[in-house]
């Protein structure tokens, strides 16, 4: 493995409530040179060069995101998603408390590279550290004149507020993460028209993870040809591993190398089952499995023999009926009765009448739902009947 | 509850203007405990916005309470984590020693809840007592940190 850590290099090493520290890193300097250089055009083309893509979990190209907004005229917005409810997912929490400049310059870049004059960070309701940190480094930042109005001195100009969320997981999603900052109820929109037509307030609307928009400062450096042969991204390692935490690695790395070399193997005297990969929306996957990438919010739960399925079949099943915003009928009854079903099983009550409604409920939430919530709802689930066997 | 704050004092402090609203119900909703049918009567003035509205947007969040919390209210993580390191029997611990059921509402002292992750997942099980977090709680000191509420 290539050890170039384009995020998580200065962890640790400088003050995050200081934006001294990050600047005499050379932090930025790839704002300044595109400043110098005024050439939005030109910043575009690295990304898509680079062919970053999204790391919020649907894994869409950055570049060819932010070039059908750049292209459009008039008011639009930038909005960076740090809702991260994913559970098992904290990575942008720390990207944002560790380093929270690094974030801010990338912020500062991508905005102002698709035209946009305000921007939003759409925090976690429940990270209150990061609001602190990432408070304060936006008045360093205004005061250095690397953000507000005429930004270095140019004719750039950018706001960023930081707007924090109520406790809701569908608020990631980016059209519910939007209604959200409308004052509406966090609840999906019909797509199309994508965000990047009609988002904020109905204008052109990037939005982007966390990781995705703290990867652009070192692309904007170093260039997108650079970045496509050492693209990094950060997995989470929780579970039966020997160390848990979050991890920068290249982006093509598998499932058993994450936990073989990130997490150092299992712990003493634990013996593999199976790994859940992406959160509780993620798939699982066996032993054999394990030589793919890791696809969604880069989270990994190891889980190993003397775990207790029914623990975990309550816990997703339980998340997601808590979580489903409610807007339609498969998701909004299809978590709720999944649940139940489950609660039954664990009891030892079910009939095979509820293993012929779970197959359809599981059906329709793989199917009917208006929005890939009720998919992931489905997932493990399905998972779990098929490949561990919690029916028999 | 702080001395001489009113919703009144809370609402002038925001522009009536929407993406104001959730930040505003929010505040109110830490500095009170909850939001009240009246509280929400006056947002809803505030704003120009029904009182409908003001309610359906209060209800769908977490963080955002529209009933009287109860004078203990519990909550435990259950997500991935927390569920392989043992938040379950915690959970029944706690269950057992209230008399009451996670999710039920017939105790108006102690109410008790399931959480979603909050993103601590390596210093779990995560207890959240009447907005505190305790982190690596056990199955034992669960007792003591609740003894310390009631
Ligand atoms: C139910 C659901 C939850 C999501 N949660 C998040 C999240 O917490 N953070 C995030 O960045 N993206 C999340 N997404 C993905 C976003 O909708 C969106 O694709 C992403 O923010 C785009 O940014 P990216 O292209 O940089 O990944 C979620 C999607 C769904 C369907
Ligand atoms: S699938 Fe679930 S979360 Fe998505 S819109 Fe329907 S009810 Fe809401």
């Amino acid at each position: 493995m290539n050890n170039i850590k384009i995020i998580t290099e200065h962890w640790g090493k400088i003050n995050p409530l200081k934006i001294e520290d990050y600047v005499s890193v050379g932090g930025y300097e790839a704002l300044k040179e595109f400043i110098e250089k005024s050439d939005s055009e030109g910043a575009l083309k690295e990304v898509k060069l680079s062919r970053l893509s999204g790391r919020g979990g649907a894994g869409f190209l950055t570049g060819v995101k932010w070039e059908m907004v750049s292209a459009q005229k008039g008011e639009k917005y930038f909005v960076c998603n740090l809702d991260e409810s994913e559970p098992g997912t904290y990575k942008d929490r720390l990207i944002a408390e560790n380093n929270p400049h690094l974030l801010l310059e990338g912020l500062v870049l991508s905005a102002l590279t698709i035209g946009a004059k305000k921007s939003y960070i759409y925090l976690n309701g429940n990270y209150e550290k990061a609001k602190e940190v990432l408070a304060r480094a936006i008045l360093q930042a205004q005061e250095r004149k690397f953000l507000g109005t005429k930004i270095l001195s140019s004719k750039y100009s950018l706001e960023i507020e930081i707007f924090s969320g109520a406790g809701a997981y569908i608020c990631g999603e980016e059209t519910a993460l939007l209604s959200s900052i409308e004052g509406n109820r966090g609840e999906p929109k019909m797509r199309p028209p994508y965000p990047t037509e009609c988002g904020l307030f109905g204008k052109p609307t990037v939005v982007n993870n966390a990781e995705t928009i703290a990867s652009i400062p070192w692309i904007i450096q170093n260039g997108g040809k650079k970045y496509l042969k050492c693209a990094t991204k950060l997995f989470v390692l929780g579970g039966s591993v020997k160390n848990m935490g979050v991890f920068e690695a290249p982006i093509a790395t598998t499932i058993d190398e994450a936990i073989t070399k990130l997490g150092g193997g299992m712990q003493d005297g634990k013996e593999f089952w199976f790994a859940q990969v992406g959160g509780a929306s993620g798939g699982i996957y066996l032993e054999k499995e394990l030589g793919g990438p890791i696809l969604g919010s880069g989270a990994i739960l190891v889980v190993d023999r003397t775990a207790d399925i029914y623990d975990l079949l309550l816990s997703w099943t339980g998340f997601f009926r808590r979580e489903s915003c409610g807007k339609c009928v498969p998701c909004r009854e299809g978590t709720f009765r999944l649940h139940e079903i489950a609660e039954r099983l664990v009891d030892g009550e079910i009939a095979d009448r509820d293993k012929e409604a779970l197959n359809d409920i599981l059906w329709t939430l793989e199917n009917t739902t208006f929005c890939p919530l009720g998919k992931f709802a489905a997932t493990a689930v399905r998972n779990a009947i098929d490949k561990l066997g919690i029916l028999k | 509850m702080q001395n001489n704050v009113t919703v009144e004092k809370i609402l002038v402090s925001y522009d009536p203007e929407v993406q104001n609203l959730l930040p505003v119900l929010k505040k109110i909703s830490a500095v009170f405990g909850f939001i009240g049918s009246k509280d929400a009567e006056i947002v809803a003035e505030y704003f120009g916005l029904s009182l409908a509205k003001i309610c359906e947007v209060a209800s769908f969040y977490d963080l955002i309470k529209t009933r009287k919390p109860a004078n203990l209210e519990i909550k435990v993580c259950s997500s991935g984590d927390c569920a392989l390191g043992s938040s379950a029997e915690i959970i029944q611990e706690i269950e057992n020693y209230f008399r009451i059921k996670a999710g039920d509402e017939f105790n108006p002292k102690v109410r008790l809840e399931k959480n979603s992750c909050l993103g601590r997942c390596a210093e779990g099980p995560i207890m959240i007592v009447n907005g505190k977090v305790f982190e690596k709680v056990t199955v034992s000191s669960v007792h003591r940190i609740l003894g310390e509420y009631v």
